[in-house]
Protein backbone atom coordinates (compact mmCIF):
# COMPACT_ATOMS: atom_id res chain seq x y z
CA UNK A 1 0.00 0.00 0.00
CA UNK A 2 2.52 2.60 0.94
CA UNK A 3 5.27 3.78 -0.76
CA UNK A 4 4.23 1.77 -3.99
CA UNK A 5 5.22 5.05 -6.24
CA UNK A 6 9.31 4.04 -6.22
CA UNK A 7 8.98 0.34 -6.29
CA UNK A 8 12.76 -0.53 -7.68
CA UNK A 9 11.13 -2.18 -11.01
CA UNK A 10 9.63 0.72 -12.20
CA UNK A 11 12.41 2.69 -11.38
CA UNK A 12 14.41 0.01 -13.28
CA UNK A 13 12.27 -0.22 -16.18
CA UNK A 14 12.21 4.17 -16.77
CA UNK A 15 15.78 4.15 -16.06
CA UNK A 16 16.67 1.39 -19.04
CA UNK A 17 14.60 0.73 -21.37
CA UNK A 18 15.74 -2.25 -23.32
CA UNK A 19 16.04 -3.93 -19.73
CA UNK A 20 19.11 -5.18 -18.34
CA UNK A 21 18.24 -7.03 -15.44
CA UNK A 22 16.30 -10.22 -15.28
CA UNK A 23 14.07 -9.12 -13.09
CA UNK A 24 12.45 -6.00 -15.84
CA UNK A 25 12.77 -9.28 -18.54
CA UNK A 26 10.57 -11.26 -16.11
CA UNK A 27 8.56 -7.70 -15.59
CA UNK A 28 7.64 -7.91 -18.97
CA UNK A 29 7.31 -11.21 -20.37
CA UNK A 30 4.84 -11.36 -17.09
CA UNK A 31 2.83 -8.08 -18.70
CA UNK A 32 2.61 -9.82 -22.14
CA UNK A 33 1.51 -12.89 -20.90
CA UNK A 34 -0.96 -11.98 -19.26
CA UNK A 35 -2.38 -9.53 -21.72
CA UNK A 36 -1.96 -12.26 -24.41
CA UNK A 37 -4.17 -14.49 -22.42
CA UNK A 38 -6.52 -12.07 -22.00
CA UNK A 39 -6.61 -10.64 -25.31
CA UNK A 40 -7.33 -14.83 -26.01
CA UNK A 41 -9.96 -15.00 -23.08
CA UNK A 42 -11.94 -12.23 -24.40
CA UNK A 43 -11.74 -13.22 -28.14
CA UNK A 44 -12.70 -16.60 -27.27
CA UNK A 45 -15.89 -15.46 -25.20
CA UNK A 46 -16.08 -12.23 -27.35
CA UNK A 47 -16.48 -14.20 -31.19
CA UNK A 48 -19.70 -16.52 -29.91
CA UNK A 49 -21.03 -13.83 -27.91
CA UNK A 50 -21.32 -11.97 -30.57
CA UNK A 51 -22.51 -14.75 -33.32
CA UNK A 52 -24.94 -15.16 -30.38
CA UNK A 53 -26.30 -12.31 -30.36
CA UNK A 54 -26.76 -11.36 -33.42
CA UNK A 55 -27.63 -14.98 -34.70
CA UNK A 56 -31.65 -14.31 -35.29
CA UNK A 57 -31.22 -10.92 -36.97
CA UNK A 58 -28.90 -12.12 -39.61
CA UNK A 59 -31.97 -14.17 -40.68
CA UNK A 60 -33.84 -12.49 -43.54
CA UNK A 61 -37.44 -11.62 -44.53
CA UNK A 62 -39.03 -14.18 -46.16
CA UNK A 63 -39.34 -12.46 -50.41
CA UNK A 64 -40.75 -15.73 -52.14
CA UNK A 65 -43.82 -17.04 -50.95
CA UNK A 66 -46.86 -15.75 -52.85
CA UNK A 67 -49.40 -14.70 -50.25
CA UNK A 68 -53.05 -14.81 -51.19
CA UNK A 69 -55.03 -11.55 -51.24
CA UNK A 70 -58.09 -12.98 -52.32
CA UNK A 71 -60.67 -12.46 -55.42
CA UNK A 72 -59.91 -10.09 -57.85
CA UNK A 73 -63.80 -10.00 -58.20
CA UNK A 74 -63.96 -7.67 -55.02
CA UNK A 75 -61.73 -4.98 -56.40
CA UNK A 76 -63.46 -2.68 -58.70
CA UNK A 77 -61.65 -0.94 -61.65
CA UNK A 78 -60.72 2.52 -61.21
CA UNK A 79 -62.13 2.19 -57.53
CA UNK A 80 -59.88 3.78 -54.90
CA UNK A 81 -57.35 2.15 -53.66
CA UNK A 82 -58.42 -0.65 -51.22
CA UNK A 83 -57.14 -1.57 -48.16
CA UNK A 84 -56.95 -5.89 -48.35
CA UNK A 85 -55.32 -7.65 -45.02
CA UNK A 86 -53.28 -10.82 -45.33
CA UNK A 87 -52.44 -13.26 -42.86
CA UNK A 88 -48.99 -14.83 -43.26
CA UNK A 89 -47.17 -17.45 -40.49
CA UNK A 90 -44.18 -15.93 -39.37
CA UNK A 91 -41.24 -17.66 -37.66
CA UNK A 92 -39.79 -16.03 -34.82
CA UNK A 93 -36.95 -18.04 -32.37
CA UNK A 94 -38.82 -20.83 -31.37
CA UNK A 95 -42.26 -18.72 -32.01
CA UNK A 96 -44.45 -19.06 -34.97
CA UNK A 97 -47.09 -16.25 -35.23
CA UNK A 98 -49.49 -15.28 -37.28
CA UNK A 99 -49.05 -12.16 -38.44
CA UNK A 100 -51.40 -9.56 -40.13
CA UNK A 101 -49.68 -7.60 -43.43
CA UNK A 102 -52.12 -4.89 -45.23
CA UNK A 103 -51.46 -3.66 -48.29
CA UNK A 104 -53.60 -1.04 -50.75
CA UNK A 105 -54.96 -2.51 -54.06
CA UNK A 106 -55.76 -0.67 -57.33
CA UNK A 107 -56.82 -1.77 -61.08
CA UNK A 108 -57.40 0.17 -63.92
CA UNK A 109 -58.39 -2.37 -66.26
CA UNK A 110 -59.82 -5.25 -63.75
CA UNK A 111 -56.74 -7.41 -65.30
CA UNK A 112 -53.79 -5.84 -63.95
CA UNK A 113 -53.21 -4.74 -60.78
CA UNK A 114 -51.12 -2.46 -58.58
CA UNK A 115 -50.14 -3.49 -54.64
CA UNK A 116 -48.31 -0.86 -52.56
CA UNK A 117 -47.26 -1.30 -49.58
CA UNK A 118 -49.12 0.68 -46.43
CA UNK A 119 -45.78 1.42 -44.62
CA UNK A 120 -44.86 5.05 -45.42
CA UNK A 121 -40.99 4.95 -46.25
CA UNK A 122 -39.68 7.86 -44.17
CA UNK A 123 -40.25 6.02 -40.40
CA UNK A 124 -42.67 3.06 -40.93
CA UNK A 125 -45.97 4.61 -39.71
CA UNK A 126 -48.78 3.05 -41.37
CA UNK A 127 -50.70 5.39 -44.02
CA UNK A 128 -54.21 5.42 -44.52
CA UNK A 129 -56.43 6.35 -47.51
CA UNK A 130 -57.81 10.25 -47.51
CA UNK A 131 -60.25 10.42 -50.32
CA UNK A 132 -61.08 13.78 -50.43
CA UNK A 133 -57.54 14.61 -50.70
CA UNK A 134 -56.60 11.69 -53.55
CA UNK A 135 -53.65 10.74 -51.99
CA UNK A 136 -52.31 8.48 -48.48
CA UNK A 137 -51.74 10.35 -45.60
CA UNK A 138 -48.60 9.43 -43.00
CA UNK A 139 -50.33 10.63 -39.70
CA UNK A 140 -46.49 10.74 -37.98
CA UNK A 141 -44.80 13.36 -39.82
CA UNK A 142 -47.90 14.68 -42.50
CA UNK A 143 -46.61 13.01 -44.88
CA UNK A 144 -49.22 12.67 -48.24
CA UNK A 145 -48.05 9.82 -51.44
CA UNK A 146 -50.22 10.27 -54.58
CA UNK A 147 -52.65 7.51 -55.73
CA UNK A 148 -49.34 5.48 -57.27
CA UNK A 149 -47.29 5.86 -54.16
CA UNK A 150 -45.42 8.56 -55.68
CA UNK A 151 -44.17 11.63 -52.82
CA UNK A 152 -45.98 14.24 -52.80
CA UNK A 153 -45.68 16.46 -49.50
CA UNK A 154 -43.09 15.44 -46.54
CA UNK A 155 -39.98 13.57 -45.54
CA UNK A 156 -40.11 10.30 -47.15
CA UNK A 157 -36.89 9.46 -49.27
CA UNK A 158 -39.03 7.39 -51.88
CA UNK A 159 -42.35 6.40 -52.89
CA UNK A 160 -43.94 3.84 -51.35
CA UNK A 161 -43.09 -0.01 -52.32
CA UNK A 162 -44.63 -1.45 -55.04
CA UNK A 163 -44.95 -5.60 -55.08
CA UNK A 164 -44.92 -8.12 -57.24
CA UNK A 165 -48.23 -9.21 -58.18
CA UNK A 166 -50.53 -12.57 -59.65
CA UNK A 167 -53.53 -13.69 -61.08
CA UNK A 168 -54.58 -17.34 -60.37
CA UNK A 169 -57.99 -19.07 -60.49
CA UNK A 170 -59.37 -15.14 -59.94
CA UNK A 171 -57.33 -14.96 -56.81
CA UNK A 172 -55.13 -11.97 -56.11
CA UNK A 173 -51.22 -12.83 -54.81
CA UNK A 174 -48.54 -10.79 -54.16
CA UNK A 175 -44.78 -11.03 -52.42
CA UNK A 176 -42.61 -8.65 -50.92
CA UNK A 177 -39.68 -9.21 -53.96
CA UNK B 1 0.03 9.83 -27.62
CA UNK B 2 -1.12 7.03 -25.36
CA UNK B 3 1.05 8.70 -22.46
CA UNK B 4 -0.28 12.19 -22.71
CA UNK B 5 -3.78 10.43 -22.73
CA UNK B 6 -3.02 8.45 -19.33
CA UNK B 7 -1.69 11.62 -18.14
CA UNK B 8 -4.96 13.45 -18.50
CA UNK B 9 -6.80 11.30 -16.79
CA UNK B 10 -4.46 10.58 -14.22
CA UNK B 11 -4.81 14.51 -13.64
CA UNK B 12 -8.60 14.24 -13.63
CA UNK B 13 -9.01 10.83 -11.77
CA UNK B 14 -5.83 9.55 -10.21
CA UNK B 15 -6.36 6.17 -11.78
CA UNK B 16 -2.66 5.66 -11.33
CA UNK B 17 -2.77 5.86 -7.51
CA UNK B 18 -5.75 3.43 -7.50
CA UNK B 19 -4.14 1.04 -10.25
CA UNK B 20 -0.66 0.83 -8.25
CA UNK B 21 -2.56 0.17 -5.05
CA UNK B 22 -4.88 -2.64 -6.26
CA UNK B 23 -2.34 -4.22 -8.76
CA UNK B 24 1.31 -2.98 -7.68
CA UNK B 25 0.42 -3.83 -4.23
CA UNK B 26 3.09 -5.26 -2.06
CA UNK B 27 2.04 -9.16 -1.21
CA UNK B 28 4.09 -11.54 0.63
CA UNK B 29 5.57 -15.44 -1.08
CA UNK B 30 2.77 -17.14 -1.58
CA UNK B 31 1.63 -20.55 -3.19
CA UNK B 32 -0.85 -21.67 -6.20
CA UNK B 33 -3.46 -22.08 -3.47
CA UNK B 34 -3.63 -18.26 -2.70
CA UNK B 35 -4.96 -17.96 -6.47
CA UNK B 36 -8.60 -19.42 -5.53
CA UNK B 37 -10.25 -16.08 -4.91
CA UNK B 38 -8.97 -14.85 -8.04
CA UNK B 39 -10.38 -17.77 -9.71
CA UNK B 40 -13.34 -17.57 -8.16
CA UNK B 41 -13.48 -13.73 -9.11
CA UNK B 42 -13.16 -14.68 -12.89
CA UNK B 43 -15.49 -17.46 -12.89
CA UNK B 44 -18.13 -15.11 -11.27
CA UNK B 45 -17.66 -12.52 -14.03
CA UNK B 46 -18.09 -15.38 -16.68
CA UNK B 47 -21.44 -16.08 -14.88
CA UNK B 48 -21.85 -12.13 -15.22
CA UNK B 49 -21.23 -11.98 -18.65
CA UNK B 50 -23.32 -15.06 -19.90
CA UNK B 51 -26.15 -14.67 -17.90
CA UNK B 52 -26.78 -11.42 -19.43
CA UNK B 53 -26.31 -13.22 -22.62
CA UNK B 54 -29.15 -15.84 -21.61
CA UNK B 55 -31.67 -12.73 -20.70
CA UNK B 56 -31.63 -11.75 -24.22
CA UNK B 57 -33.21 -15.28 -25.38
CA UNK B 58 -34.76 -16.72 -21.92
CA UNK B 59 -38.27 -15.61 -21.01
CA UNK B 60 -39.81 -16.50 -17.63
CA UNK B 61 -42.87 -17.70 -18.03
CA UNK B 62 -44.77 -21.62 -17.99
CA UNK B 63 -45.41 -21.80 -21.91
CA UNK B 64 -42.35 -20.45 -22.95
CA UNK B 65 -39.75 -20.69 -20.71
CA UNK B 66 -38.19 -24.67 -21.89
CA UNK B 67 -38.75 -23.58 -25.52
CA UNK B 68 -36.52 -20.47 -25.05
CA UNK B 69 -34.09 -22.29 -23.18
CA UNK B 70 -34.23 -25.35 -25.95
CA UNK B 71 -33.62 -22.72 -29.10
CA UNK B 72 -30.96 -21.07 -26.65
CA UNK B 73 -29.45 -24.38 -26.66
CA UNK B 74 -30.17 -25.81 -30.14
CA UNK B 75 -30.62 -23.40 -32.75
CA UNK B 76 -29.00 -20.48 -31.68
CA UNK B 77 -25.12 -19.64 -33.32
CA UNK B 78 -23.33 -20.74 -29.93
CA UNK B 79 -25.83 -20.97 -27.73
CA UNK B 80 -24.78 -24.03 -26.63
CA UNK B 81 -21.26 -22.61 -25.75
CA UNK B 82 -22.62 -19.57 -24.00
CA UNK B 83 -25.66 -21.72 -21.66
CA UNK B 84 -22.85 -24.59 -21.47
CA UNK B 85 -20.20 -21.95 -19.60
CA UNK B 86 -23.18 -20.73 -17.24
CA UNK B 87 -24.02 -24.31 -16.25
CA UNK B 88 -20.85 -25.52 -15.91
CA UNK B 89 -19.88 -22.14 -14.38
CA UNK B 90 -22.32 -22.44 -11.68
CA UNK B 91 -20.81 -25.88 -10.41
CA UNK B 92 -17.33 -24.22 -10.52
CA UNK B 93 -18.33 -21.23 -8.43
CA UNK B 94 -19.64 -23.63 -5.75
CA UNK B 95 -16.16 -25.81 -5.91
CA UNK B 96 -13.61 -22.52 -6.30
CA UNK B 97 -15.56 -20.72 -3.48
CA UNK B 98 -15.26 -23.86 -0.91
CA UNK B 99 -11.49 -24.28 -2.42
CA UNK B 100 -11.11 -20.85 -1.40
CA UNK B 101 -12.87 -20.94 2.08
CA UNK B 102 -10.28 -24.39 2.72
CA UNK B 103 -7.12 -22.64 2.29
CA UNK B 104 -8.51 -19.50 4.19
CA UNK B 105 -9.35 -21.76 7.21
CA UNK B 106 -6.74 -23.65 6.93
CA UNK B 107 -4.01 -20.76 6.78
CA UNK B 108 -5.92 -19.16 9.30
CA UNK B 109 -6.17 -16.30 7.37
CA UNK B 110 -9.82 -15.03 8.88
CA UNK B 111 -8.36 -13.81 12.22
CA UNK B 112 -7.41 -10.36 13.14
CA UNK B 113 -7.65 -7.98 11.05
CA UNK B 114 -9.27 -10.01 8.42
CA UNK B 115 -12.91 -11.02 9.78
CA UNK B 116 -15.36 -8.97 7.78
CA UNK B 117 -13.76 -9.94 5.12
CA UNK B 118 -13.98 -13.57 6.26
CA UNK B 119 -17.66 -12.60 7.03
CA UNK B 120 -19.02 -11.25 3.99
CA UNK B 121 -16.83 -14.34 2.43
CA UNK B 122 -19.34 -16.52 3.86
CA UNK B 123 -22.15 -14.17 2.72
CA UNK B 124 -21.06 -14.53 -0.89
CA UNK B 125 -20.67 -18.51 -0.63
CA UNK B 126 -24.32 -18.68 0.62
CA UNK B 127 -25.08 -16.14 -2.42
CA UNK B 128 -23.48 -18.96 -4.29
CA UNK B 129 -25.64 -21.52 -3.66
CA UNK B 130 -28.93 -19.36 -3.63
CA UNK B 131 -27.75 -18.53 -7.29
CA UNK B 132 -27.51 -22.05 -7.47
CA UNK B 133 -31.32 -22.63 -6.14
CA UNK B 134 -32.94 -20.17 -7.79
CA UNK B 135 -31.43 -20.65 -11.47
CA UNK B 136 -32.00 -24.59 -11.75
CA UNK B 137 -35.54 -24.23 -11.86
CA UNK B 138 -35.08 -22.07 -14.99
CA UNK B 139 -34.94 -24.70 -17.38
CA UNK B 140 -38.56 -25.64 -16.53
CA UNK B 141 -38.08 -29.18 -16.95
CA UNK B 142 -38.86 -32.33 -14.70
CA UNK B 143 -35.43 -32.10 -13.35
CA UNK B 144 -35.88 -28.10 -12.10
CA UNK B 145 -39.11 -28.95 -10.93
CA UNK B 146 -39.02 -31.41 -8.84
CA UNK B 147 -35.06 -29.88 -7.56
CA UNK B 148 -37.55 -27.20 -6.58
CA UNK B 149 -40.16 -29.01 -5.07
CA UNK B 150 -37.59 -30.91 -2.57
CA UNK B 151 -35.92 -27.72 -2.09
CA UNK B 152 -38.77 -25.89 -1.00
CA UNK B 153 -40.28 -28.45 1.01
CA UNK B 154 -36.63 -28.34 3.14
CA UNK B 155 -37.12 -24.49 3.56
CA UNK B 156 -40.34 -25.91 5.15
CA UNK B 157 -38.87 -27.85 8.06
CA UNK B 158 -37.66 -25.26 10.36
CA UNK B 159 -40.95 -24.99 13.19
CA UNK B 160 -42.95 -21.63 12.90
CA UNK B 161 -41.74 -20.37 10.24
CA UNK B 162 -40.59 -23.09 8.00
CA UNK B 163 -44.35 -22.93 5.79
CA UNK B 164 -44.15 -19.58 5.95
CA UNK B 165 -40.48 -19.72 4.05
CA UNK B 166 -41.94 -22.14 1.61
CA UNK B 167 -45.06 -20.19 0.66
CA UNK B 168 -42.52 -17.03 0.28
CA UNK B 169 -40.09 -19.17 -2.00
CA UNK B 170 -43.03 -20.29 -4.37
CA UNK B 171 -45.27 -17.16 -4.07
CA UNK B 172 -48.20 -19.35 -2.86
CA UNK B 173 -48.54 -23.05 -2.13
CA UNK B 174 -47.33 -24.83 -4.98
CA UNK B 175 -45.00 -24.20 -7.98
CA UNK B 176 -45.96 -22.13 -10.30
CA UNK B 177 -45.67 -19.41 -13.01
CA UNK B 178 -45.29 -17.26 -10.13
CA UNK B 179 -42.22 -19.32 -8.27
CA UNK B 180 -40.82 -19.55 -11.79
CA UNK B 181 -40.85 -15.41 -12.51
CA UNK B 182 -39.99 -14.92 -8.57
CA UNK B 183 -36.67 -17.67 -9.17
CA UNK B 184 -35.93 -15.52 -11.79
CA UNK B 185 -36.53 -12.15 -10.75
CA UNK B 186 -33.84 -13.51 -7.69
CA UNK B 187 -31.32 -14.86 -9.90
CA UNK B 188 -31.08 -11.99 -12.26
CA UNK B 189 -31.70 -8.95 -10.10
CA UNK B 190 -31.68 -9.54 -5.99
CA UNK B 191 -28.83 -12.18 -5.99
CA UNK B 192 -26.39 -10.16 -8.34
CA UNK B 193 -26.71 -6.63 -6.81
CA UNK B 194 -26.14 -8.37 -3.36
CA UNK B 195 -23.11 -10.00 -5.15
CA UNK B 196 -21.97 -7.05 -6.30
CA UNK B 197 -22.15 -5.14 -3.52
CA UNK B 198 -20.55 -7.83 -1.00
CA UNK B 199 -17.61 -8.37 -3.86
CA UNK B 200 -16.75 -4.61 -3.72
CA UNK B 201 -16.07 -4.89 0.10
CA UNK B 202 -14.88 -8.41 0.36
CA UNK B 203 -11.72 -7.32 -2.41
CA UNK B 204 -11.47 -3.68 -0.98
CA UNK B 205 -11.09 -5.60 2.12
CA UNK B 206 -8.65 -7.61 1.00
CA UNK B 207 -6.71 -4.62 -0.84
CA UNK B 208 -6.75 -2.21 2.14
CA UNK B 209 -5.67 -5.05 5.11
CA UNK B 210 -3.50 -7.26 2.26
CA UNK B 211 -3.38 -10.79 2.42
CA UNK B 212 -1.96 -12.65 4.80
CA UNK B 213 1.48 -14.84 4.60
CA UNK B 214 1.20 -18.57 5.38
CA UNK B 215 1.50 -19.70 8.68
CA UNK B 216 5.12 -20.95 9.42
CA UNK B 217 6.25 -23.44 12.13
CA UNK B 218 6.76 -21.83 15.03
CA UNK B 219 4.90 -19.18 14.93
Amino acid sequence: MQGSEERPGRAERSADPEGSTSDVHRRRFLRRAILAIGAGITAALGIPAFAFVTGPSRTGVDEETWIRLGSTASIEPGAPPTLIKATVLRRSGYLTEEQEISVFVTSETGTEFTVLSNICTHLACRVRWVEEQEGFFCPCHNAVFGPDGAVVQGPPPRPLDSFESMVEDGQLYFREA
Amino acid sequence: MASRLSEWFDERTGWRGSWTAVFLRKIPKVNWAYTLGSATLFVLVLQFVTGILLTLYYVPEPQQAYASVDYVTNELPFGWLIRGIHHWGASAMVLLAVLHMVRVIAYGAYKYPREVTWITGVALLLLTFAFGFTGYLLPWDQRAYWATVVGTEIGAVPPLVGDFTKDLMLGGDEISGLTLSRFFGAHVWVLPSLTVLLVAIHLYLVVRNGISAPPKRNE
